[in-house]
């Protein structure tokens, strides 16, 4: 994981004008955290604080909400998220042969982030396409009929020098 | 409300819409199976073990959560429920770890008691265990999550009833678990160590840290928690005659479910070596082990021949506010009748008790006027002066689910920023000796912007125009001026309690321990006046104790100028009355007040000296001159569990019993007389102290009417007025609750029977640096100790967890002098010094340092000077500077 990256300040003052946005308003946390998540990529966990203290709450139970969702990151993401299906429909028709070549030529495990952050890859139970199975989404396009071929025409431009560095 | 009725095991039972299966199967006298159901937090119906049978469509419902509704055809026991829950059970063991023969919840998990019940024992299926976290760092707390049944009890008494808000759901699936904010250890989170969550949690994933395994008790005790004025309920588990744990009482009242740190881990104390067994007698220097009869002989001897040679007055008695009422009443007694002097106080009162005549005068009321119950419905919250998160947690509690739970306004009035400070909507913070001026600003805010309640004021109060000429001068604007607190901030006080419809107040030693302590309880009582909020309806005043029995010791008369129940010396009618029931002429003078009796020590005028379960030498300042004082006496006799640092200079030293050890009354905060229930017999020789007071009447050829405790208790119901409900029963019925509790109803107070302004005047002078002692010192209560620290500091895990005392200082000030978080620093006054361990921390303001007091090995009442042997409201502030000694090593 690479939570190295720092937030720059102009990224901590948007965060503070979207919770500033929302002060006392308990419902919208969720709304909140994804406001959050789409300016800057991720919920910096130090901004858990600020947001408790801004909707009334206790930072364990943002936590908790954040922590339950997949949805919802505490640390920076890929510019665009890898989602490979593991359902049933793609896992018989070579759904894990899929993943294995989507980890080489990411050069990433599982939950990992590329170190230029582009990529973040995951995987999930079933995106509801079983009939074009094995599948694969790359930020909100969804590839079908996935093949080794069609893998590595995603990732050309990772081909070298990417594995493994 | 609406009755509906439904069929439950075959039987009609009608209920009140918006109740739960659970709920009127409960009423009903039906018995639910359940794990995380609890009738002091909100139903989630995460289990699903209370599951019943709808007949009408085979649906399982989890009973806790499902609402009754007309024609419901419940089953909560047939072979399909059963089977269900077996079910449930299994898939909960099949991630539980088979170690409950060495579980130290024993008995007392109930997973294990349900399984049991319902032939759970080999499970078939598959054992997924959770991840093994044990954590046993802290004194307190084992959490040990492999047995976590994700009931979310911890998680809901953490939230919901103690409001700290150091656990919640973390991750979720087969890695979800109650966690805390970072997911760290306990001791690095929030958690206060209450104790709460390991009491609610049904399995061994919480439990209490023992010293060695105890298994399960042999009996329960219901009693009184002998540390702060909430008195919260507790049950003592005892086994072979220790005990060995201390539960919060679920049925209290007062603390329904809860308790504190103290409450919970602090009882063992008890238990230590260093308790005295046996009469101490001085002779040759030294204080050697006696017989009663010997030791009562040379008091009684001694006594009597001062008495022959120098007069009553030379002798006084201090009672304590951690004894019985029972005993404070005898003591006092004993002076007045025995003694025939007026010399008897206690030193809480100069803490406390000496401001209650004042909010008497002024609404009627001799301590709060309402319940904590009905402060929880308060929709704003003033507390002024007090630290209720460390000196009274429950009522810190009952604050902070108001504002949680029903969005009550809460503003704090303290130089310091407080445990309360995250919930409030305001915290205004006067400099010091100026929080008069800032009262009488609110309440000159609220005449002039017409926020008075008119009607009460004109009708039903006294002296309304004295008030609004004194108060023209106090304009938001002088005392932003005065105070350093924004005129803004006060005039939005102001609204905020004039606004609300039940505004409560909360004022505790912070103020009451100021010279103008008096002055300044008659300013909030001003302000509740103004808008009619004095009680019993509307919103009340709460004034906290510093002592588990502040208020009773009070009402007993532990006083130099009342006698028992509020009645003065000087009222002939209550003398007379006491002298036909005691049988002997009282003395007519006023006595003297403990520090004025100190003071007469240092002269000589005063000789002999009987200390009842008191600790001056810490708890009262100037400890040269107290250490003076007492050596100058010809008897100095003390009654202590402990050989304390007072009992230690004494002549003669008798060997008391403990709060758990003894029976008797503690009046609470509230006014609440409640019984302490024995649960295990006194070490050695000890006795009781109240009688050891009888013994001590006896040798001195007086002895008292009383053969048993409840004759005590009949004679104080005669003359305390409001104490007239609270004689305990001899015995209680079966399936009574042991604790006695009677609210202690207030007599009308005032002349003219409506509530009365007292205009009152800005008369302290601001506090400068002088000599070069440039810092203002704060001292207050402590979470991890309680009083002088002499029974907190040998509660094993109570000093483990915070072994020193340490001083509060801002970092800018600990970067002008070079000291660094952790490290050991000196504070010295013209008075003395004390050692402490620097913490930074910016919730105290610039030039101000805050250390505990309950701490012996740092005794900060020895920075403190007596000016004029005055020590009224003298405990609070004090100049003093500070220097590192070591570096944090």
């Amino acid at each position: 994981m690479a939570e190295t990256k720092e937030i720059t300040s102009s990224e901590l003052k948007r965060i503070r004008d979207i919770i500033d946005a929302h002060s006392g308003q308990k419902w919208s946390l969720i709304p909140l955290l994804q406001q959050i998540q789409e300016e800057v990529g991720y919920i910096p966990p130090q901004s858990i604080e600020p947001i408790a203290h801004a909707l009334e709450l206790f930072p364990a139970q943002v936590q908790g909400v954040i922590s339950f969702y997949t949805q919802l990151y505490t640390c920076p993401q890929g510019k665009k998220v890898v989602r490979v299906c593991r359902g049933t429909a793609c896992h018989v028709r070579g759904g894990k042969t899929i993943l294995k070549l989507v980890k080489q030529n990411l050069g990433i495990e599982e939950g990992q982030t590329t170190p230029d952050y582009e990529y973040t890859l995951e995987t999930v139970a079933c995106i509801g396409v079983c009939a074009l199975a094995p599948n694969m989404v790359i930020g909100n396009t969804t590839y079908g009929h996935m093949n080794p071929k069609k893998v590595s025409l995603l990732f050309a431009d990772r081909e070298r020098g990417e594995e493994h560095d | 409300m609406e009755a509906i009725t439904i069929t439950l095991n075959g039987r009609e039972v009608s209920g009140q819409a918006g109740m739960t299966v659970f709920e009127l199967a409960r009423e009903a006298g039906i018995q639910i199976p359940h794990l995380c159901h609890d009738r002091h937090l909100a139903p989630i119906g995460a289990c699903r073990i209370c599951i019943v049978e709808d007949e009408r469509n085979g649906a399982l419902l989890a009973s806790c959560v499902t609402p009754i509704a007309s024609g419901m055809i419940i089953n909560t026991d047939s072979a399909r429920v059963r089977e269900r829950r077996r079910i449930l059970i299994e898939l909960m063991l099949a991630s539980h770890p088979d170690s409950c023969m060495v579980c130290d919840k024993g008995n007392r998990c109930q997973l294990r008691s349900i399984a049991a019940e319902y032939g759970v024992g080999f499970i078939d299926l598959e054992k997924i265990p959770l991840p093994t976290r044990m954590e046993d760092v802290n004194p307190f707390i084992e959490r040990d999550l492999s047995k976590c049944i994700l009931c979310a009890k911890c998680i809901r008494a953490d939230q919901e009833l103690v409001v700290v808000g150091a656990l919640d759901y973390f991750n979720r699936g087969f890695s979800s678990r109650p966690s805390t904010f970072g997911d760290l250890p306990l001791e690095k989170s929030e958690c206060t160590f209450c104790g709460v969550c390991v009491a609610a949690c049904p399995t061994g994933a919480l439990t209490e840290k023992e010293k060695s395994y105890h298994g399960s008790a042999s009996r329960t005790v219901q009693t009184i928690c002998p540390y702060c004025g909430c008195g919260c309920s507790i049950s003592l588990e005892i086994k072979n005659e220790t005990v060995v744990r201390s539960l919060p009482d679920e049925e209290s009242e007062v603390n329904g479910g809860t308790l504190c740190v103290r409450g919970s881990y602090g009882y063992d104390f008890i238990h230590s070596p260093d308790r005295l067994t046996t009469p101490l007698v001085r002779s040759d220097g030294e204080l050697q082990p006696a017989t009663w009869e010997d030791a009562l002989s040379h008091i009684s001897e001694t006594l009597n021949r001062i008495k022959q040679s120098a007069g009553p007055d030379s002798i006084g008695a201090l009672a304590s506010s951690r004894c019985t009422n029972e005993e404070n009443y005898l003591l006092q007694r004993f002076a007045r009748s025995v003694l025939q002097t007026n010399n008897i106080d206690h030193i809480s009162r100069l803490h406390n008790t000496w401001t209650l005549p004042s909010l008497s005068r002024a609404i009627g009321s001799l301590g709060t006027t309402q319940s904590l119950q009905e402060l929880e419905l308060a929709d704003m919250i003033l507390v002024m002066g007090a630290d209720p998160c460390c000196s009274a947690p429950n009522v810190a509690y009952a604050i902070k689910r108001a504002v949680k739970r029903k969005g009550a306004q809460l503003v704090g009035i303290d130089p310091r920023r407080t445990g309360l400070y995250p919930f409030a909507r305001l915290w205004l913070s006067p400099s010091s000796n100026s929080d008069l001026v800032l009262l009488n600003s609110i309440a000159q805010t609220i005449i002039e912007e017409s926020l008075i309640n008119r009607e009460f004021v004109l009708r039903r109060t006294d002296n309304y125009e004295e008030l609004v000429q004194a108060l023209q001068q106090y304009t938001p604007q002088y005392a932003q001026e005065v105070t350093g607190v924004p005129a803004e901030d006060i005039r939005r006080t102001a609204r905020l309690y004039a606004g609300a419809s039940q505004p409560a107040i909360i004022y505790g030693s912070g103020i009451t321990r100021y010279p103008n302590g008096q002055d300044m309880v008659l300013a909030l009582a001003n302000i509740a006046i103004l808008t009619g909020n004095t009680g019993p309806k509307g919103g009340g005043i709460y004034p906290l104790q510093k002592d588990c029995n502040g208020q009773g010791a009070f009402d007993m008369g532990a006083l130099p100028d009342f006698l028992p129940g509020c009645h003065s010396i000087s009222d002939k009618k209550a003398k007379k009355l006491f002298e036909q029931l005691w049988g002997t002429p009282l003395p007519a003078q006023a006595g003297s007040s403990a520090d004025r009796m100190f003071e007469q020590a240092q002269h000589g005028t005063l000789k002999a000296l009987l200390i009842m379960g008191e600790n001056p030498l810490l708890s009262f300042p100037d400890r040269k001159s107290i250490t003076s004082a007492l050596s100058n006496l010809e008897l100095l006799v003390v009654q202590d569990i402990f050989l304390s640092e007072t009992a230690a200079t004494a002549h003669v030293v008798l060997p008391a019993a403990a709060f758990a050890e003894k029976e008797g009354t503690f009046t609470n905060f509230e006014g609440r007389v409640r019984k302490l229930n024995k649960a295990i017999e006194p070490p050695g020789q000890s006795l009781p102290d109240w009688q050891i007071v009888m013994r001590l009447a006896e040798a001195m050829q007086h002895p008292f009417p009383f053969t048993s405790l409840d004759q005590i208790g009949a004679e104080i119901e005669q003359v305390v007025p409001v104490y007239e409900y609270s004689s305990f029963p001899t015995q209680t019925e079966p399936g009574e609750s042991d604790i006695l509790e009677c609210r202690r109803t207030h007599a009308e107070q005032f002349l003219s029977g409506f509530p009365r302004f007292f205009p009152v005047s800005y008369n302290l002078p601001p506090l400068h640096s002088q000599n070069g002692y440039t810092f203002t010192l704060i001292t207050g209560s402590s979470l991890f100790r309680f009083g002088s620290g002499s029974r907190s500091s040998r509660a094993s895990r109570l000093k483990k967890h915070s072994p020193q005392a340490l001083v509060q200082i801002h970092p800018d000030d600990a970067g002008t002098r070079g000291i660094a978080r952790g490290d050991r620093v000196r504070i010295y006054s013209p008075a003395g010094e004390i050692p402490a361990v620097a913490e930074l921390t910016d919730a105290i303001a610039r030039d101000t340092l805050f250390v505990p007091y309950s701490y012996p090995d740092c005794p900060v009442y020895s920075l403190f000077e007596l000016e004029n042997g005055k020590t009224a409201g003298l405990f609070n502030v004090c100049m003093v500077d500070i220097e590192r000694t070591q570096d944090n090593g």
